[in-house]
């Protein structure tokens, strides 16, 4: 403010009741939005029931035609085939959370309320990591309880979460569940349009899975293993599978939050600059 | 009070706002006028920080908008009224706004009261008529009881009733000390709402003044004089800087007013049987002004005479 600019004009006093808005209120702010969509809750379970479900009934299909677990699956992982769908349908989660604020107008109305847009992007962080890592926590415990019930109901052999490697796996990977949501997100910031952030993110998240088992050797170590989904699995599940695409595992842990830096740094800055 | 010095805005080669300076001042309602695609809601969107300025800045109350301690205090704005969520309540809508701004939750039900909108705030958003955003676009500019209110075409989609409506509320709040900013294309709708008038095209003001005076200086505005001795006085009259033109011992005077006329013929002892001021409407020198900036011209030639200008001035001068 300037002498020259404020000569006319007096600053409008804020009364007794008005006070300046803090970061919190952005952030409750992006509750309320986010919670008063109905379609939020129906995202939420559906990520739950596809991913447990999933791995209940493919633990059913295997344990009820088995007499005993076939060595061409490996028990410490296989309760994890339903977390695809955790993963798609958080990433769509994250990425809508910011693309449905372009699709709806919705963000001349929020950059006016909040102009101050790193509270608007660091809100949206906060609220989509939050929920999705809780999402993912009670999915992945969830699918490894369910898993074990249904082979112990069987009479074969189960593990506990006693089991030191059994729990580095099922708490990773809920831990690492925001990873591709706040891509999504991110995505969604930098590309404006929900087709093209969803688009972008399950490729980023399938393509490495479809084509990287195929690849020759040295691509699967030197370029697979760079890509965001192994070096996230190297993280999580390095200790207990071998695979030319995995690094150790904090190196795994390295490259994905090099991924994420640069995504999301990408998009804060993309956002707190251009015009909306 | 609003600033805006010396902006341009330009999206690649096109300039949407060029060189535009003026002042938005507190207490009565401002309009803003031009065509569409003139750089209206351009020049909103700088004024609210939503795109910046490539040069040039705005100030509102002093402040560049994104550095407003309490933004939705100080200043409210519909903009898109289109734009909320549609699974959205009226109620939710207004609910996730005030959460924002730390506004108390009582205030919601108070600007639905003001808009009428209280009997359908638990209806979703997604079920509204145009009018009814446009009444739920006001409540969210008018949550946090600011100063400053920005009104992007307000009547779009109201209904006789409603434009009735919000121009005794715009009215009501520059009464009460507030800066009132309303754009619109529909120049009658300002005619009858606003104080001030800013008129722009292609990006450039090309008026800025009180209704009277802009009217005024209209070239369709005139005064009609009638008087048996009227060649005389045509010369006369033409001798002082007028424009005269005559027809059946009538004459059409332009570029000067009916008072200093009737002075003119009282010093020569030439007696007048009508002087009569005929103003122009906002709607023909809005029409005058704009003629020939602006970006599209329809193709069909205007002959129809359905504006009051019936004689299409080529002046460029800006008053």
């Amino acid at each position: 403010m300037t002498s020259e600019t404020t000569t006319a004009g007096a600053p409008i006093a804020l009364s007794d009741s008005q006070r300046p808005a803090r970061f919190t209120d952005t952030l409750a702010s992006e509750w309320v939005k986010l919670t008063a969509l109905r379609s939020t809750s129906i995202t939420l379970a559906l990520a739950l029931v596809l991913s447990i479900g999933t791995t209940a009934l493919a633990t059913v299909a295997v344990a009820a035609t088995q007499d005993e677990w076939p060595a061409n699956l490996d028990p410490k992982v296989f309760w994890a085939i339903g977390n695809i769908f955790s993963l798609i349908v958080l990433s769509v989660f994250g990425a809508l959370a910011a693309t449905r604020e372009y699709s709806s107008g919705l963000i001349q109305l929020t950059l006016t309320a909040t102009p101050r847009r790193g509270r608007v992007f660091g809100a949206k962080l906060v609220l989509v990591s939050v929920v999705t890592l809780l999402c993912g926590m009670i999915a992945t415990v969830g699918m490894f309880l369910i898993a074990q019930a249904v082979l112990g109901w069987y009479g074969l052999p189960v593990m506990d979460l006693g089991d030191a490697d059994a729990r580095r796996t099922v708490l990773g990977m809920g831990a690492v569940m925001p990873f591709f949501p706040v891509v999504g997100l991110a995505l969604g910031f930098l590309l404006r349009s929900t087709a093209g952030a969803i688009t972008t993110v399950l490729g980023l998240l399938w393509l490495p899975e479809i084509f990287g088992e195929v690849m020759p050797m040295w691509w699967r170590e030197n370029i697979i293993s760079l890509l965001p989904g192994k070096a996230v699995d190297s993280f999580t599940l390095g200790h207990v599978v071998q695979s030319p695409s995995y690094s150790d595992p904090w190196i795994g842990a390295a490259i994905a939050g090099a991924w994420l830096v640069a995504v999301v740094g990408a998009a804060y800055l993309t956002f707190v600059r251009r015009d909306a | 009070m609003i600033e805006v010095n010396d902006v341009t805005k330009r999206y690649g080669n096109t300039v949407a706002v060029d060189h535009l300076s003026f002042t938005v001042q507190p207490g009565i309602v401002t309009g803003f006028l031009g065509p569409n695609g003139a750089g209206k809601t351009t020049t909103m969107r700088m004024m609210l920080g939503l795109d910046a300025p490539t040069s040039g800045n705005v100030t509102v109350d002093g402040h560049s908008y994104r550095s407003i301690p309490a933004p939705m205090h100080q200043v409210g704005a519909l903009l898109d009224a289109k734009g909320a969520q549609r699974g959205h309540t009226a109620h939710q809508h207004l609910r996730w706004l005030a959460r924002a701004g730390g506004i108390p939750r009582q205030r919601i039900d108070e600007v639905l009261a003001i808009v009428g909108l209280s009997d359908v705030a638990g209806k979703r958003v997604g079920e509204f008529s145009l009018g009814m955003y446009q009444r739920l676009g006001i409540a969210a500019a008018l949550l946090g009881d600011p100063g400053v209110l920005l009104f992007d075409e307000p009547v779009n989609g109201l209904d006789p009733e409603g434009i009735r409506w919000i121009r005794i509320l715009l009215k009501r709040l520059a009464s009460e000390g507030r800066t009132i900013f309303v754009s619109s294309h529909l120049m009658s709708e300002m005619e009858e709402t606003a104080d001030h008038i800013l008129v722009i095209s292609r990006g450039r003001l090309i008026a800025d003044a009180t209704v009277a005076e802009f009217t005024q200086r209209s070239a369709s505005s005139h005064v009609r004089v009638v008087s048996p001795q009227a060649a005389c006085l045509a010369q006369l009259l033409q001798g002082a800087g007028a424009t005269v033109t005559s027809r059946d011992g009538e004459l059409t005077v332009t570029g000067m007013d009916a008072s200093r006329i009737g002075a003119l013929a009282l010093e020569q002892r030439i007696e007048l049987h009508e002087l009569t001021a005929q103003r122009a409407t906002l709607e023909a020198a809005f029409m005058e002004l704009t003629e020939g900036t602006l970006e599209y011209h329809s193709t069909v030639p205007d002959g129809s005479g359905d504006t009051a200008n019936t004689q299409p001035s080529t002046r460029t001068e800006t008053p």
